[in-house]
């Protein structure tokens, strides 16, 4: 059951305060346990991205990007099914998410419904 | 006719000297022509009194000596001619005629002198006649260069829209009133000097307070008195006047009077209006470009809190839709729903607020508040380059009086400006906002940047206008930003950042400045 827990964990990667409290808050909705870190240095430090089975992450942050953060933990043979949601994404910038392991590239305001099967669909995978 | 004065006595003229001897001869002939006459026509013989009268005359006409030598010439004449008579009456003609010749040498005596007299009184009154007649001329001279004089001055008082005034202070009542000063009033002239009410009615009735305070301040310490203030005339028509007034002191140094002189401004008001109309007006479009180039951002900025409050609502719905509803988790999801809501209305008013048009607000603000405001609102175009923002806010900082507007409008330049030198480059992007209380009552923000720098050898030439180093740029951001900074009684400079990049800063006063 630990194991299980654990491996169920949704990571929220974002800047912006209220977007982390929004989404953490969805997740708590449906049962899903999340912890949220303010940027993308702050998850890899935390050392929790291995415990992680879904990562929801914004593209633009101060300091690493989102996309940076995707290729520092593909590089550390990291691969946590990741949902990108983001503001102004370009299909150029879609692409590359999705090409380095992206399960999803939304845009904000997104779709709960959807968002939450993707993060389903990334937990089962 | 002229005579030349020598001493008391007046020379007659040389050229008579033989007529004069003739006339001695001639009168004493005709006495004794006369007598023979009467001798003729056996009348009494009166030689004596022809005799007389022709001595008479020549001493008259022909001067002392002619006559003493027709007097001699009688008694020989009369000795020769009428020997019958008595040695007595001989003797008594002879007495007779020199006497008469002594009276007649006084009698000519006195006429010289009187003649040297009224020759004198009359060169005397001929002085005194020419100097008056210099002295009007130099009168009328100097008549006519004191009204070529006031009517330059009527004409420099035209030019310069400057009426002068002299009152006096016991009786409240002017003692002159210029030309051009009762057309600034809309007095007519021909009517007088108006009385001090009615000249108190044409000022503007908001700075009647204000100009009487200047006066009353300036009676009670006999000083100089400067005030600006509106006039109201009669036909609705306002003035706007600048009057400077001195105080006159008598020997006992008591107060008695105010001279001084009332310039019409109108004119400099209106052009100064209308500048900084279209100073703001330059700014407000300036603004509204800047702001253009931040669209994105600012929609990703308002969109964030958008985003957030929907998926709030959502989950909100979803903890309420439950078979069990779960309000306490509801309700935490409802008030993060006002948060979000909350800072979506502020970026809105915020963003609008640069957008707006309008008149410089003149207001206490707090520039750190101010800093914070821009630095929010720039915060999604600084996350875009990936450059982090460090603020360094000195919290004893007092508040400036300044228009926010355009206080938020300099910073936000600079930043756009501090992002675009970073944007392309490499290395760490580090946008740094600082705070800082400087001298003289002044606070010092600086804003600096990692980028690439000021363009070499053009430093001095950022702050001109259209000057720009960006494809797009106007130029006119720098220049705009000067100016307001100026306005505000401060300064904006720029300095290279070390190891790179630049820096900018500006200095306001704390302390309220003119920015009329």
């Amino acid at each position: 059951m630990a194991t299980q827990a654990k491996a169920k964990l949704v990571a929220i990667v974002d800047d912006d305060e209220l977007m982390r409290g929004a989404l953490q808050g969805l997740l708590k909705a449906v049962g899903l346990p999340s912890r949220a870190f303010a940027s993308a240095e702050e998850f890899l430090k935390s050392g929790q991205q291995h415990q992680t089975a879904c990562l929801i992450a914004d593209i633009r942050m101060p300091g690493m990007s989102g996309l940076e953060l995707q290729a520092q933990l593909n590089a550390e043979h990291c691969r946590i099914p990741t949902i990108f949601i983001t503001a102004h994404g370009d299909t150029k910038m879609r692409l590359q998410a999705l090409r380095a392991g992206a399960v999803e590239f939304m845009a904000k305001p997104f779709d709960d419904e959807v968002l939450l099967e993707n993060v389903r669909a990334a937990l089962d995978s | 006719m002229t005579y030349r004065v020598t001493g008391k006595w007046i020379a007659r003229p040389a050229a008579s000297a033989a007529l004069r001897y003739g006339l001695a001869f001639a009168s004493i002939a005709a006495a004794l022509g006369l007598a023979h006459t009467f001798l003729y026509f056996h009348l009494p013989q009166p030689f004596a009194a022809f005799a007389l009268s022709a001595i008479a005359i020549t001493f008259w006409y022909g001067g002392t000596k002619p006559g003493i030598v027709a007097a001699a010439l009688a008694s020989i004449i009369r000795y020769t001619h009428w020997s019958e008579v008595s040695a007595v009456s001989r003797v008594l003609y002879d007495v007779v005629f020199v006497i008469f010749a002594l009276l007649m040498v006084g009698v000519n005596r006195a006429r010289s002198e009187l003649e040297v007299r009224v020759a004198q009184r009359t060169a005397e009154l001929t002085r005194a006649n020419e100097d008056l007649s210099l002295e009007i001329a130099e009168r009328k001279r100097a008549e006519e260069k004191l009204r070529q004089s006031e009517a330059y001055l009527a004409e420099a008082q035209k030019l310069t829209h400057t009426g002068s005034w002299v009152w006096e202070v016991a009786g409240r009542c002017a003692l002159h009133l210029s030309e051009e000063w009762y057309r600034i009033y809309g007095f007519d002239p021909e009517e007088g000097m108006p009385a001090w009410d009615k000249r108190l009615q044409r000022i503007h009735p908001d700075d009647r307070a204000k100009w009487q305070q200047a006066i009353d301040q300036a009676i009670s310490e006999k000083s100089d008195y400067e005030v600006e203030f509106r006039l109201l005339l009669p036909d609705g028509k306002v003035r706007h006047l600048h009057t400077v007034g001195h105080p006159v002191l008598d020997a006992s140094g008591n107060l008695v009077q105010f001279v001084g002189s009332s310039t019409d401004i109108t004119e400099r008001k209106q052009a100064e209006e209308a500048l900084r109309q279209a100073q703001s007006d330059l700014a407000h479009v300036s603004r509204v470009t800047t702001m253009g180039e931040l669209t994105a951002s600012l929609a990703h900025e308002v969109n964030q809190p958008i985003a957030a409050a929907i998926t709030d609502a959502n989950t909100c719905l979803r903890w309420l839709n439950r078979d069990h509803p779960d309000v306490e988790e509801a309700r935490e999801a409802a008030s993060r729903m006002v948060k979000d809501a909350t800072r979506a209305a502020e970026i809105v008013s915020r963003t609008r607020l640069l957008f707006k048009k309008g008149t410089p607000q003149w207001e206490l603000v707090d520039i750190n508040e101010i800093i914070r405001e821009m630095v929010a609102l720039m915060r999604s175009e600084v996350t875009r380059y990936s450059i982090s923002v460090r603020t360094e806010l000195a919290e004893d900082i007092p508040q400036l009086t300044g228009d926010r507007v355009q206080l938020q409008q300099v910073l936000m330049n600079l930043m756009i400006n501090a992002i675009d030198a970073m944007k392309d480059g490499d290395g760490t992007r580090e946008l740094a906002v600082k705070s800082q209380r400087a001298e003289n009552e002044q606070l010092m923000v600086s804003i600096s940047d990692t980028g690439v720098g000021l363009p070499p050898q053009q430093a001095d030439q950022i702050f001109n206008a259209f000057f720009t180093t960006k494809p797009h740029g106007t130029g006119m951001g720098l220049r705009i930003s000067r100016s307001i900074i100026e306005s505000h009684g401060g300064r904006l400079w720029a300095a290279d950042n070390s190891p790179r990049g630049a820096s900018f800063h500006l200095t306001l006063p704390v302390e309220a400045e003119a920015h009329e």
